[in-house]
């Protein structure tokens, strides 16, 4: 078969593939409820219509799911970016006996599926009595991200040039002199890229987050909309804006990432 | 971050890892000078230094992620009887889920889970790469467009792909009737096998585009004499895949099938989201048995259990993982 004709067909398959469901998500969120229920022209929304998004606001906790996904995703990001940022430092430019070592046991530990740890951490939250709080997940989030972030960083640390720093050094500067002024404006596209990248990874987080959490005014978006499916019925038009809605902080992030995410492609520059 | 006794010792003076240029292009001797002087202290001062800086790392992996694990490994020698406090009954879980017919399915089903999702993912991820290798108009947009999938909530994805395959109502069934290629509705969800294929096209949905791209990074590193050689050697397009492609890239393919694999055996929510394990035991894999064992029924040993049956293939894909990625940065 002719190369180009291949070519184009397997990227005309694959626009489709992704570009059908994605269409799916926003037209059923512009259909009435009794488009959908009496599936009447599925493929376009007739009439189209607003409702499902108001209905979220206005008889829905949607936005309180929306302020605690944000509060919960901003907060240990920050904390991840502080902690992982210190830790990359000392791994890339400092020696110290042990280095080596620890940073195998970073890469280990941004490893370990959370499928994996969910019933460990639980366990280990409920008993130093701390659960069902945005805390919990604040505090939980960063056994993900620190080592993600630390990871990342390492490389972003490793390409500005030692010899920048070290003509601080010879001037007198002091380490952390040198760390505030010289590494951390260098490195800050990173840490800024680190930092959405983080947010996108609690944005979206949902096991820990149905499993810590029991009091439903502190559910985080992903398991308020997991729970507009009641046993086999749901809600489709008002769960399909709910989606939409959701979906929406990240592509946006992403939009500004895609340069560094396709260039700067390490492997397992995300989990999934 | 370690302010005090660090900055305190001021005057970090250079280390013995200063590069000639440096010193070409410093004037002031001073420093130089102090810097010999300093030597001995600032060696233990970036120690100090990073040690101070690791710290907080450190106490989170001991913390929330050691302690927990090591913690949980106990749990699972242990069992707990409402009321009394749990005791200590040796391999007794693992003895008890071994024997269970729904565990050995929980298993398999894991296993298929698994290595459907990536082995669809590689091919289409080599496809994916392929197609886009050569420059076509609009790569940039479209690999933007292709890669949406991997950012939007897997949340949402596994709940749009239930509302896809809704028997009734949902896209696919509906389109497909419409098309006239089946008589009836798939029962996609409800069928066992159907829901296990169901299951795992909104995984390889969800990730085709990041093995796509991942394979796409490396392909465009081959030289492009390479393929100008072997065209006028008479290599036909199929031909230069096969043997420059797709063997400069193996690494790649081999390291992201690798990481994949250790999240997929242990992922959670598209089946989670999707089936609830269902029908019957169909769909249920390691965690979302976990869940149901742990959260569910209470049966804290018996579900840790059940998850330490996939921790040696995890433990030795991130053995592999990390001595393949741990030699890569310590060469550059």
């Amino acid at each position: 078969m002719n190369v180009r004709i291949f070519r184009w067909l397997v990227v005309a398959v694959l626009l489709l593939l992704v570009a059908v469901p994605l269409y799916w998500i926003l037209a059923t969120s512009f259909k009435t409820g009794r488009q959908i229920l009496m599936s009447e022209g599925v493929y376009f929304p007739r009439p189209f219509t607003l409702e499902n998004y108001l209905y979220l606001f206005e008889e829905t906790r949607f936005a309180l799911w929306l302020r605690n996904s944000a509060v919960t995703a901003i907060a240990s990001t920050l904390i991840s970016l502080a902690i992982g940022s210190a830790g990359a430092y000392a791994l890339t430019r400092l020696r110290f006996p042990g280095r080596r070592s620890f940073g195998a046991l970073v890469l280990i530990t941004y490893l370990v599926p959370p499928g994996l740890m969910f019933i460990p951490l639980y366990r280990t939250f409920i008993q130093i009595g701390y659960t069902n709080s945005l805390g919990t997940l604040i505090i939980a989030y960063p056994t993900f991200l620190v080592p993600f972030v630390t990871w990342l960083l390492m490389g972003f640390f490793r390409s500005i040039p030692r010899e920048l720093e070290e003509a601080a050094l010879v001037d007198g500067a002091t380490r952390l002199q040198t760390l505030r002024r010289i590494v951390l404006p260098l490195a800050a596209p990173g840490l800024l890229a680190a930092g959405l990248f983080c947010f996108t990874l609690s944005w979206n987080e949902f096991l820990y987050a149905l499993i810590f959490i029991a009091d439903d005014n502190l559910r985080t978006l992903p398991v308020g909309l997991s729970e507009f499916v009641v046993s086999d019925f749901a809600f489709w038009g008002q769960l399909m804006a709910a989606a939409a809605l959701a979906s929406l902080p990240v592509v946006l992030v992403y939009i500004y990432l895609h340069k560094y995410m396709v260039s700067g492609l390490t492997a397992g520059a995300v989990k999934g | 971050m370690g302010q005090g006794p660090v900055s305190g010792a001021g005057g970090g003076a250079a280390g013995p890892r200063q590069s000639p240029l440096v010193l070409a292009r410093s004037t002031d001797a001073a420093p130089r000078a102090r810097g010999l002087a300093w030597h001995r202290v600032n060696r233990v001062q970036e120690r100090l230094l990073a040690y101070a800086l690791i710290l907080p790392v450190a106490l989170l992996i001991a913390g929330l992620i050691a302690y927990p694990f090591f913690n949980a490994i106990w749990l699972s020698l242990t069992e707990k009887m409402v009321g009394y406090p749990a005791h200590f009954v040796g391999l007794k879980n693992y003895v008890t889920l071994w024997d269970s017919a729904r565990f050995r399915i929980v298993a398999w089903n894991s296993v298929v889970y698994t290595v459907g999702s990536i082995g669809a993912k590689v091919v289409i991820g080599l496809a994916m790469a392929a197609a886009l290798q050569k420059a076509v108009r609009g790569t940039q947009f479209l690999r933007g467009f292709l890669l949406l999938p991997w950012v939007i909530p897997t949340v949402v994805i596994a709940l749009t792909w239930r509302w896809l395959l809704d028997l009734y109502r949902g896209l696919v069934n509906v389109s497909l009737l419409d098309l006239g290629i089946i008589k009836a509705g798939f029962h996609w969800l409800g069928n066992p096998d159907l829901a296990m294929l169901s299951v795992i096209i909104a995984n390889v949905w969800r990730g085709f585009p990041f093995f796509g791209v991942s394979f796409l990074a490396a392909m465009q590193t081959v030289p492009q004499d390479l393929y100008d050689a072997a065209s006028v050697d008479g290599a036909s397009a199929w031909q230069q895949f096969w043997r420059i492609s797709l063997p400069s890239i193996k690494g790649v393919v081999a390291i992201v099938t690798l990481l994949s694999t250790i999240w997929t055996l242990n992922d959670f929510n598209i089946v989670y989201i999707m089936t609830r394990g269902g029908p019957g035991a169909a769909t249920h894999i390691f965690a979302t048995y976990s869940y149901e064992l742990g959260i569910q029924s209470q049966r804290w040993g018996m579900a840790m259990a059940a998850s330490m049956y996939s921790l040696p293939v995890i433990a030795l894909l991130i053995v592999f993982v990390v001595r393949y990625l741990h030699r890569d940065e310590v060469a550059s």
